[in-house]
């Protein structure tokens, strides 16, 4: 969650009807997957389409940042962020080793958004931890 | 980088909100800056002195000239 700034606010009021989007797109494209067994173009464009409003999160992530004006919390989200960036990164590199020797299972590529989000928020969790024990606050 | 706020602020008798408040940033960046775990930017450098009536240099203790009393 994020602190709430108005640009906190805003992030609030766009990300949860995208992510509100992305459950629509995403149990609708399997569904019409299963269903109509589509291929060509049609099953293209009923793949990407979840991915569209996670595309979509990224940009309202981008926006709160960029809109942000506390600039400690502005600092204190992109640090998290770079070391979910690079938790991320790390994770994928090993794991595509890895899954070259048949040592682990084949993973879609879209989990590196999920690994990248959960290892964000505990950069976030640990932020605040820090802050907690370092004091001064009244 | 080590600063006077908090005894400013004491001074005053403003609560880290308040004095929050009248910078428009959160609690948590004030209290960042006052145990000096965040360095201000310029501007907001200049907003903290310009709130207190003080020159940056009177708020912010030089690191290079930091003698560390």
């Amino acid at each position: 969650m994020m602190y709430r700034s108005a640009a906190g606010r805003r992030y609030n009021r766009r990300f949860f009807p995208t992510i509100a989007a992305y459950v629509v797109a995403l149990f609708g494209a399997t569904w019409a997957i299963k269903t109509w067994q589509p291929d060509g173009v049609l099953l293209i464009a009923l793949s990407i389409l979840p991915a569209l409003p996670i595309i979509a999160v990224l940009a309202v992530i981008g926006l709160y940042v960029v809109e942000e004006t506390d600039e400690y919390q502005r600092a204190r989200i992109v640090s998290a962020m770079m070391i979910g960036t690079g938790i991320m990164l790390a994770l994928a590199t090993s794991w595509g080793f890895l899954e070259e020797s048949d040592v682990v299972p084949h993973l879609p590529a879209y989990w590196a958004f999920i690994v990248w989000c959960a290892a964000w928020g505990a950069a976030q969790c640990f932020a605040a931890f820090r802050e907690r024990l370092a004091g001064g606050g009244e | 980088m080590k600063n006077a706020l908090r005894e400013l602020r004491a001074e005053r008798g403003w609560s880290q909100q308040h004095l929050a408040d009248a910078l428009e940033v959160s609690r948590q960046s004030v209290n960042a800056i006052e145990t000096g775990r965040y360095d201000p930017s310029l501007p907001l450098a200049f907003k903290i002195a310009d709130l207190f009536g003080r020159a940056i240099e009177d708020i912010f203790v030089n690191p290079a000239k930091d003698n560390g009393q």
